[in-house]
């Protein structure tokens, strides 16, 4: 008899997921969720369109050179991404947390192991379970996202279906992540309840507790404040020698005697921003949440000639700029370079934790 | 036949068994007894392949439980005390696939499935696993251990859950198994159960098998351990004196009967009389009889210490 255990295992899990209640009803969730951000997205893809169409047509105006390039499909992928980060984190511990715990709870562990199977066989036929899943449910939703886009009469060209590509990349990614997470506190934790609990824990942690430690302020707090302006340039800024008055406006010249001084204000804030950068950009580097976030502004604000990258979604943080101009132009690897390490990361997460969990499975005492 | 050498584990410097040796020939029936702690349970998951043992091996027709455990798994069936099974499948589902984890084609497992669930008196039950009741459970546990036709089925408290129809199924079950040459290991703390359906038994105690033979073997061996019963009936409710004996085992005062129940080495009824006539206490009988099944375990780990 040929002995196809993980196989088995995979198919069993697989089929478990998609009868399970709650994969259903947070895949419910998410395939709503998407639709919405969708349409909405869409809904502001299409005036954005407008106002630049319009544009187009007064190109002469002395105002024409102030306009933004030609709105992209996209950014329609926006909002899906601002649902995404968060439904699909939970879909993923939903997914992962009682993976192995439950099966120490209903003591089926014992009987699978007593089987001819490997133990590694039983981890990795979970994992593989889960992850088609997983991959299984966001393929539906990029598809009725495709759907959605076609219905409404916007065809995405080649480029973009890469970059679509790439977000439901990194979107996979991060749900896999979450999953990964949550399968490793299944096998630490011996009942489902403390795995959760210590999952959600971990999921605050990572995508609440880290962007705020990233944010500003507390970056300020390790790096320090700001280099301050010399007196000597503040006093030529209120006073300046070279100001010319005119009908109420002051319009203000450099002194060109005190150039050195701005030069060296300028490389220390240079010097300081760089700091900041790189303890931010490390941070960031930590939270899955943050990854993806970069990664999905670079690709759905890809034509915003300083795209925010690394952040919280809102965050002002630039850190990375493009220069793509209309869609039919984009530099995919002007695109890629700055979001590499986030990729590297995102994918790190997964390969990490499910390492812990393969390990924390094959030492488990079964009892 | 299984063969166990030197079989020791520890668990955090704690000897859960201490040099375990023994063999069980095939056909057997092996009733393994002992009380919680004993060591039962570490010795059939290292029997199992579900621990590795601190030193010593494990043979199971000749294989290495620890050094080929999928060759090993192949030729046994298990039956865990707390028998766990997938609660959203059905019966049918759950032998389905711990049958596909043996290699058997689908249809294969079905109909094995259908023909054990029959034997176990669980045909027609269509609900999920997770609506059974224990006693089901655990006739599921023991269709489960059959499913791969093994040489050697495990079980442990086979019938701690079973209703009296299913201990009787489950007696006539593993006298059929064994009848086709298969070896069974039962551990129990039922020792009616375990007497009425092992052809041999090894007693456990603190890791260590004290004891190993048929019941009639070990009844043999008991005149250097215990093989008396001594029951006393006497004329007063008054304490009885305390009795010294080199062949005292034990000694159960029964106030209710105004007697006491006596376990020795050797049949010391007339000492015993002179003691009590010596206190002044008129004996109404004095009778010796063989030792029950619990009484002879409990002598061997009297003896034990």
């Amino acid at each position: 008899m040929a002995r196809n255990g993980l196989t088995t295992i995979a198919a069993k899990e697989f089929f478990d997921h998609l009868h399970s209640r709650k994969f259903l009803l947070i895949f419910g969730i998410l395939l709503i969720v998407a639709i919405v951000g969708m349409i909405g997205g869409i809904s502001e893809y299409n005036k954005n369109l407008e106002d630049y169409n319009k544009h187009q047509s007064t190109i002469d105006s002395p105002l024409s050179s102030y306009m933004a390039e030609k709105p992209s499909i996209l950014s329609v992928f926006s909002s899906v991404a601002t649902y995404l980060v968060f439904v699909g984190g939970i879909l993923g511990i939903a997914m992962g947390f009682d993976l192995v715990s439950k099966e120490k709870e209903s003591k089926s562990l014992k009987i699978l192991l007593s089987h001819p199977v490997y133990r590694d066989e039983v981890i990795n036929g979970k994992a593989l379970g889960g992850i088609a899943a997983l991959a299984g449910a966001l393929f539906v939703v990029l598809f009725i996202a495709l759907a959605t886009l076609l219905i409404y009469g916007i065809v995405p060209d080649g480029n973009e279906l890469i970059l679509i590509g790439i977000f439901g990349l990194a979107s996979f990614l991060l749900i896999f992540a979450y999953f990964a997470i949550a399968l490793f506190m299944s096998t630490v934790m011996d009942e489902s309840g403390s795995a959760l609990i210590y999952t959600m824990i971990i999921f605050i942690a990572l995508s609440a507790l880290i962007p705020t430690l990233a944010s500003t302020t507390v970056t300020e707090l390790v790096i320090g404040n700001p280099p301050e302006l010399p007196r000597e340039l503040i006093d030529q800024m209120q006073h300046p020698a070279n100001a010319t008055e005119g009908a109420g406006i002051t319009v203000t010249f450099a002194d060109k005697g005190n150039n050195g001084a701005w030069d060296e204000f300028g490389e220390k804030m240079q010097a300081y921003s760089e700091k900041r950068q790189m303890v931010y950009s490390t941070l960031a580097l930590f939270s899955p949440t943050m990854n993806y976030d970069a990664i999905a502004s670079a690709v759905t604000q890809q034509y915003s000639s300083t795209a925010t990258v690394i952040g919280s979604r809102g965050s002002t943080t630039t850190t990375a700029a493009f220069s793509v101009g209309t869609s039919g132009d984009v530099g995919l690897e002007d695109l890629l370079y700055p979001i590499i390490a986030s990729m590297i990361a995102l994918l790190l997460f997964p390969v990490v934790f499910f390492g812990l969990a393969y390990l924390r499975f094959m030492r488990l005492d079964v009892r | 036949m299984i063969q166990l050498e030197h079989l020791t584990k520890e668990y955090n410097g704690v000897r859960a068994v201490n040099d375990l040796t023994t063999e069980i020939p095939d056909g057997e029936i092996f009733g393994l007894l002992g009380p919680n702690g004993a060591g039962k349970s570490t010795t059939i998951l290292m029997l199992t392949g579900l621990i590795e043992p601190t030193s010593g091996r494990c043979l199971i027709g000749g294989l290495d439980v620890a050094r080929d455990p999928i060759r090993v798994k192949q030729q046994i069936g298990y039956m865990p005390e707390d028998v766990g099974f997938y609660a959203s499948l059905s019966a049918e589902e759950n032998l389905t696939y711990f049958g596909r984890l043996y290699g058997m084609d689908t249809p294969a497992c079905r109909e094995r499935s259908a023909e054990l669930l029959s034997l176990v008196g669980l045909d027609g039950v269509t609900k999920d696993v997770g609506g059974y009741s224990k006693g089901m459970r655990q006739r599921l546990g023991l269709a489960k251990a059959l499913l791969n036709d093994p040489a050697v089925i495990i079980l442990d408290e086979p019938t701690a859950n079973l209703d009296p129809q299913g201990v009787a199924d489950y007696r006539r079950i593993i006298t059929e198994v064994a009848r086709k040459g298969k070896t069974v290991v039962v551990s129990s703390h039922i020792l009616e159960e375990v007497s009425r359906v092992s052809t041999t038994v090894g007693i456990l105690s603190k890791g260590r098998l004290i004891a190993q033979g048929s019941w009639r073997d070990l009844a043999r061996e008991l005149p250097e351990k215990a093989d008396a019963r001594v029951t006393i009936l006497v004329e007063t409710r008054d304490p009885m004196p305390d009795l010294v004996h080199p062949d005292l085992v034990s000694i159960n005062y029964e106030h209710d009967r105004c007697g006491a129940v006596i376990v020795a080495r050797s049949d010391i009824r007339d000492a015993v009389s002179d003691s009590l006539t010596l206190a002044g206490i008129r004996i109404r009988s004095l009778s010796r009889e063989g030792l029950t099944l619990e009484e002879t375990f409990l002598s061997y780990y009297q003896v034990a210490g």
